[in-house]
């Protein structure tokens, strides 16, 4: 009872609370809870949609990817002569193999025809083995410098001192030149120095 | 004296190949260098490091080891093969599969009965040396991973193989592994990467010493499998490692291109607990060292700069001469260029192809010591290139410039050349006598008529040339039994002498007429390194490794008078110091009496007129010469005038219009092309 009289003092008006009827709250919140189910719904149906069109897009690629309609119907149709054939042979053998056979027609797609010739097993290992080494020795963590830098190093410490070799020999500076000739005219063009 | 015009050419873009593999013979004294191309030359350490046999390599060989097995050279790459050397023919003789893999290490043992391969698959395999071949014997248990490298206890019995984080100590009877030994990774950030043992040496006392990629020399008990010692010499890989034969020096090659020494010496005097200390370091080269071997008074090492140092331990040699100086060897002791003297033309041998230069005409006035403008700029006029994976052995070019010649290990071929204003055509010719299967060396006759090819069993075949092709003459056979490669051929002027030199230091001159011997130069202890035929007097002036000079007379058969002055007298103390051979020899056709020698370093007049130089007297004198007036100088003068002017010579050659041509190779030109070296830190910069 205080409170009321509480609430009356600071209210400026001399009103009495708000009569608010249960069929009205009970509307408000019934109300609340279907627009949350109402949202959730939405957004179920936003995210169908979305994996919809994601399924289309991917069956389009893989169409894409496939051959055309009619070489594919070939194909089908080639197998299905061969097991014709089988039932002749009632072999389980060559049953088995046809059907390795028919495997074999539609390759993986990790797996990929080579001729022997084109690259042996030793060749490859040949290689494994120098780019191993090549990893060891110049690949990442090693401190590697180029020739140009340990020769200007050996040119300013040495007995006599000079310029780097960029510098010195027109050759080792080449492209240091090119890149510089290019970034100078990128500044100046950004810059606008030079009225156009 | 003479003037000539001078062509300075640097247009021949020689690359020299990384040295990957060392083995040294001690009884032989010779040095076996694998290179990264596949290619092996044998130095003969005691006759001034004379680069005695090249056997040309092939593409994509992948060489990485060598081994000697008694008299016999055997080495294994990453094809997985081993192949064996014929080192009279200086070619492979065969190969054999390990079937393992690419193959890491080969090895022999002191005993030379056996020959064990390390492979990638984790396998060591041993190998019986057998008298024709070798043959597979067993497999030691397979490990997983591969093995990096191999040495065997000198008794024979146990073998250790440095492989990834660890060494296992086989027991070559029952073929497991007595020890697994476990290597340290790095500190830090090292520590993720996984340490690989780059090589391992087995001493007599049971002690193990491996070096590894994390910069670590570690000596390591073999009857207890644990850590003795551990010595960090780098941050980056330790890539070799060699000891002495009496085992108390070690050498280890670093990355850096540093190479350290060790030595098993006691800490304190006169006690006798003796251990391994690091001595020396020595810093000769500028890119990883991949290769070092220990011979009895120096320290050899070879890397990726391409050159081998040949460093010798003061401690060892007694007198101190020239030869305890610090050598390097860069180019190879064979002529590369080939000039054909007639038609102003250069052919330049590259490993796998070849290209024909023509030079370029100057206009000016002619002032001693002037460098003249160029009027028309030399221009390549043919690149040939050959078909197969060998590499070209040798090459020639007619003096006329019509005709190619070039050969590789297995075949060779020959093209006549035709030029009409500005176009060369190029024929092959098809129809090759059978008996020009593959030359050690080539060499037209000065008329252009007639092409020499020197092949095995020390024979050198004579064939003609003409417009319709080439027909087979007959064969020159040397007397003596030495069946050794032939690697100088020198043809006379006139047609009708011809000498061979071969690496067993016999030169036989040959009659053209009867091609038959018509006389052998008296054999001398060192290899000749260049030789070549007077044009009027028709002496055969030769030039030894060990800088001696013959003058021959072929139609007296005797040395001639100029020669014995020379031999009594002596040389001047400077020609003996030079440190690089002479490797080509000319003769001035307006001055009888003049010899035209070069090296690497130098470009030498000999002028057979002029008193020799004696003890005393200046030898460079060049300059002092000038600065006298005119009737003095023929008193002060002597008979070698040396120019020093051009520095890292190839080739110098004489061209039948009075030029010289001087094909040089700048070792900075070099270093372009080269892989990259470590980075080092130095103060201040």
């Amino acid at each position: 009872m205080t409170e009321l009289t509480h609430a009356q003092y600071e209210s400026s008006d001399d009103e009495l609370p708000e009569e608010v009827a249960f069929d009205d709250s009970k509307t408000a919140a019934l109300k609340s809870v279907k627009d949350a189910l109402e949202s959730a719904k939405r957004e179920k149906n936003l995210l169908k949609e979305k994996r919809r069109k994601r399924q289309l897009l991917f069956q389009e690629q893989k169409k894409r990817k496939c051959l055309p309609e009619d070489l594919l119907e070939e194909f089908d149709a080639l197998p299905q002569k061969r097991p014709k054939t089988s039932d002749s042979n009632k072999d389980e053998d060559t049953e088995d193999v046809i059907k390795s056979k028919t495997v074999s027609k539609s390759l993986q797609d990790s797996y990929s025809v080579v001729r022997l010739k084109d690259g042996s097993a030793a060749k490859t290992m040949q290689q494994s083995a120098m780019d191993f080494i090549q990893s060891r020795l110049y690949g990442p963590g090693t401190k590697r410098t180029t020739n140009a830098a340990r020769l200007s190093l050996q040119k300013k410490r040495g007995l006599n001192q000079g310029a780097a070799v960029e510098f010195a020999n027109k050759e080792w500076g080449a492209d240091h030149k090119v890149k510089a000739e290019k970034s100078n005219k990128r500044f100046i063009q950004k810059q606008k120095l030079v009225p156009s | 004296m003479g003037e000539f015009k001078i062509h300075r050419v640097r247009f021949f873009d020689y690359m020299p190949t990384g040295i990957r593999a060392l083995a040294f013979h001690p009884i032989n004294e010779r040095m076996a260098v694998a290179r990264m191309d596949g290619s092996v030359e044998i130095f003969h350490c005691s006759d001034n490091f004379f680069q005695e046999k090249i056997i040309p390599g092939r593409e994509q060989c992948g060489i990485e080891a060598l081994s000697w097995v008694g008299e016999r050279l055997f080495s294994a790459g990453l094809n997985g093969e081993i192949t064996e050397y014929d080192l009279t023919n200086q070619k492979a003789k065969y190969t054999v599969d390990a079937y393992g893999g690419p193959v890491w290490a080969i090895t022999g043992n002191q005993q030379g009965t056996h020959l064990a391969v390390g492979c990638e698959d984790g396998t060591v395999k041993l190998f019986e040396v057998n008298e024709d071949k070798i043959q597979f014997e067993r497999n030691l248990d397979r490990q997983k991973g591969r093995i990096f490298s191999l040495s065997w206890h000198p008794s024979g019995s146990k073998i250790a193989a440095g492989m990834m984080d660890m060494i296992q100590v086989f027991n070559v009877e029952t073929g497991h592994s007595i020890h697994r030994i476990l290597v340290d990774r790095g500190v830090g950030t090292s520590r993720s990467k996984e340490c690989v043992v780059w090589s391992v040496v087995y001493l007599s006392d049971g002690t193990i010493i491996s070096g590894d990629s994390v910069g670590m020399v570690k000596m390591w008990d073999d009857h207890t499998g644990t850590l003795i010692k551990s010595h960090n010499i780098t941050k980056c890989d330790v890539l070799a490692l060699s000891v002495s034969q009496d085992e108390d020096s070690l050498v280890a090659g670093t990355s850096e291109g540093c190479v350290v020494q060790f030595q098993f010496i006691s800490v304190v005097l006169d006690k006798d607990d003796k251990e391994w200390v690091r001595t020396r370091t020595f810093k000769n080269h500028t890119h990883d060292v991949r290769a070092v071997a220990e011979i009895t008074t120096a320290v050899v090492s070879g890397g990726m700069d391409t050159q081998l140092v040949v460093r010798p331990l003061l401690d060892k040699i007694e007198v101190w001469s020239s030869a305890s100086a610090l050598r390097k060897i860069h180019f190879p002791h064979r002529n590369l260029v080939s000039c054909a003297r007639k038609a102003g033309l250069m052919l330049f041998q590259y490993p796998s192809h070849l290209e024909l230069w023509r030079l370029g005409e100057s206009e000016g006035i002619d002032i001693p010591g002037m460098s003249l403008s160029i009027k028309s700029k030399p221009e390549k006029r043919l690149h040939l290139k050959v078909k197969g994976e060998e590499h070209i052995r040798c090459s020639a070019v007619s003096p006329c410039g019509e005709w190619i010649a070039y050969s590789t290990a297995s075949r060779l071929r020959l093209y006549k050349l035709n030029f009409d204003n500005n176009n060369v055509s190029i024929t092959k010719i098809s129809k090759l006598p059978k008996v020009l299967s593959s030359a050690n060396q080539l060499c037209f006759s000065s008329d252009s008529s007639h092409l020499f090819s020197s092949s095995t069993m020390a024979l050198v075949h004579v064939v003609s040339l003409s417009q319709s092709g080439c027909k087979f003459v007959g064969t020159l056979k040397p007397k003596s039994g030495s069946h050794q490669a032939i690697h100088l051929l020198a043809a006379s002027e006139d047609g009708k002498w011809f000498a061979s030199a071969n690496s067993d230091h016999e030169v036989n001159v040959y009659n053209l007429q009867t091609r038959k011997v018509h006389c052998t130069v008296p054999i001398y202890s060192s290899a000749v390194s260049a030789m070549g035929i007077h044009p009027t007097t028709n002496c055969l002036f030769m030039v030894h490794a060990d800088q001696q000079m013959f003058e021959y007379s072929i139609e007296q058969k005797q040395y001639t008078d100029w020669s014995r002055l020379v031999h009594r007298k002596g040389l001047h103390r400077i020609w003996w110091e030079r440190d690089t051979p002479v490797t080509n020899v000319m003769f001035n056709p307006q001055n009888t009496s003049q010899v035209i020698l070069h090296d690497m370093y130098m470009l030498c007049i000999i002028d057979q007129s002029l008193p020799l130089p004696g003890e005393k007297t200046q030898f460079y004198n060049q300059l002092t010469l000038k600065s006298l007036p005119e009737e003095q100088r023929k008193s002060h003068s002597h008979a070698f005038k040396v120019c020093k002017t051009f520095k890292e010579i190839l080739c110098v050659d004489l061209m039948s219009d009075q030029s010289l041509v001087v094909v040089e190779r700048p070792l900075t030109d070099i270093t372009t092309q080269l892989p990259a070296p470590i980075k080092q830190k130095k103060f201040a910069t």
